[in-house]
């Protein structure tokens, strides 16, 4: 699938590149900024995204995922704070928590592509929070 | 100007009447002249219910003269600054013929003000009708302002706690802030720091080397786990061993991709200090980790994770079946290091049985309720 990565820290993007091409997937371009993930979204027409929440022109990630969704492009935040994640998940899948693991991520982005090419049998991994799990969890001020 | 001096008259003989009416040596018209509480007597059956007598002390009191107070109403003590609303009071009380007690701001002859307590009650005669009105008034400007002071330095303390709560807000916002920056900062540079050696394994062509950096990579993605799992609590001072333990174990054994490495789990909240997560983690990564490795032999195998209490004390289990393998040797050699430090500083038994094909390993970590408080 063609992936679009929403980072506005170059390494963490340029890392995740090659772990996403690794997995046999292409990534459509990098976006550090939401005006240039917007940008990317009507050119590239990726079939996914990851989003950082916070990106070079502040929390913009949330709108970016708003803008994804109103595209019907599925997503996943990557966000060193989850709970910041607004309560509907702006039509995200769900969000990976930073500093996920190589593993973790791996394993999302596996249970991800089957879900985007259209197998949802398998079950979400750990390292993946859904909309649902985060509502129950605790949150701090 | 004729008429109201016809009423000056009228009141003036009605007070001669009323004084009249008593023996000089009455006690009670004495008492009325002499007393030091100003009194007065007013005469409702006249036009504008005028004041018909007045004693000393209320002469005192307002400045003014027996002769420019007779045949005048009472609303003369009043100026600008009255409260509406008080006279309107006295006024329906009087037309209703009650008594009625109210505080009012009166002024004197010299225009200056004093507060004035009144109380005014109507006097009956036999027959029910009401003859005269009594008023009689008490200064209390000096209670009215202590008041006063009070009031203002109570708004001044209130002022002063408002200002030090504003400021305690704010530091704790500041605070808060900081906390969330800092936890943020952490959470990057570990992910920047596992980055960097991802990186660095694949540009390297040299396999022991990606062996090296993956062994370094796989103990900094523990410390990367901590991390997540660290101020997810309301209490915050705690961190929750057996979900670290869960995510962990999960992850790892899901990304081998292998079937035939069957993992069953037995946990229970177990909320160890926060200071002693890093330590315990990287032993149950050490142990984890082995198992695992035992799993991938070609038989694949199970992996059993218990973490719970058991008298007192935390037991973490892992045990696993399966053939064993030669391990890295350099590999292993870091991980009995961090296994005896981590170990060492928790003041943990590490207790390692082979029964037949399982190997079981237990951790236990004595943790009494004091030690558990401590931070």
């Amino acid at each position: 699938m063609k992936v679009m990565i929403v980072e506005d820290e170059m390494l963490l993007a340029m890392e995740l590149e090659s772990e996403v091409e690794m997995a046999g997937h292409q990534v459509t371009g990098v976006a550090m900024s939401s005006s240039q993930a917007k940008e990317q979204i009507c050119t590239s027409r990726p079939d996914f995204a990851f989003v950082d929440i916070h990106l070079m022109d502040g929390p913009t990630g949330v709108d970016v995922g708003r803008q994804l969704a109103a595209a019907g492009i599925p997503y996943i935040f990557v966000s060193g704070n989850i709970k910041k994640i607004p309560e509907d998940f702006a039509g995200a899948l769900g969000a990976i928590e930073k500093p996920y693991t190589m593993n973790g991520m791996k394993n999302a982005l596996a249970y991800v592509s089957a879900i985007v090419q259209g197998d949802d049998s398998g079950s979400p991994p750990v390292s993946l929070v859904l909309a649902e799990d985060l509502s129950s969890r605790p949150r701090i001020a | 100007m004729q008429e109201k001096d016809q009423y000056r008259t009228d009141a003036r003989d009605a007070g001669n009447r009323l004084v009249a009416g008593h023996v000089s040596e009455d006690p009670f018209a004495a008492a009325f002249k002499a007393t030091r509480m100003p009194m007065i007597v007013t005469d409702p059956n006249q036009p504008d219910n005028p004041i018909i007598f007045c004693n000393e002390a209320f002469r005192k009191l307002t400045g003014y003269s027996d002769d420019e107070v007779i045949g005048r109403n009472c609303r003369f003590l009043q100026g600008s600054d009255t409260d509406r609303e008080t006279v309107s009071n006295i006024r329906e009380a009087v037309a209703a013929g009650r008594d009625i007690a109210v505080d009012i701001l009166n002024f004197r002859k010299d225009g200056s003000t004093f507060w004035n307590a009144v109380f005014i009650s109507p006097v009956r005669d036999e027959t029910g009708k009401i003859v005269y009105f009594f008023a009689s008034q008490l200064d209390f400007t000096t209670v009215k302002s202590r008041e006063a002071d009070l009031a203002a330095a109570r708004h001044e303390a209130e002022a002063e706690v408002a200002k030090h709560t504003a400021n305690l807000r704010s530091a704790m916002e500041a605070r808060t802030l900081l906390v969330h920056e800092v936890d943020h900062r952490v959470k990057n540079n570990l992910l920047t720091m596992a980055s960097i050696v991802k990186m660095h394994s694949r540009v390297t062509r040299d396999d022991g080397r990606r062996q090296t950096l993956m062994s370094v990579l796989n103990r900094i993605e523990a410390l990367s786990t901590v991390q997540r799992k660290l101020f997810t609590l309301d209490d915050v001072s705690k961190f929750d061993m057996s979900e670290f333990t869960r995510e962990l174990v999960t992850d790892l054994v899901d990304a081998t991709g292998r079937k035939d490495i069957r993992l069953s789990l037995d946990l229970s909240p177990l909320l160890v200090p926060a200071v002693k997560a890093t330590p315990l983690s990287l032993i149950v990564n050490e142990l984890v980790g082995d198992a695992v490795r035992q799993g991938l032999s070609d038989g694949g195998g199970d992996i059993h994770v218990v973490v719970r209490r058991l008298n007192g004390h935390f037991l973490i289990r892992i045990e696993d079946t399966s053939e064993p393998v030669e391990p890295d040797v350099e590999n292993a050699e870091l991980g009995r290091m961090l296994i005896e430090a981590s170990a060492l500083q928790l003041g943990a038994e590490i207790e390692r049985k082979r029964e037949g094909r399982k190997t079981i390993v237990d951790v236990v970590l004595l943790i009494g309720d004091q030690q558990e408080n401590a931070h």
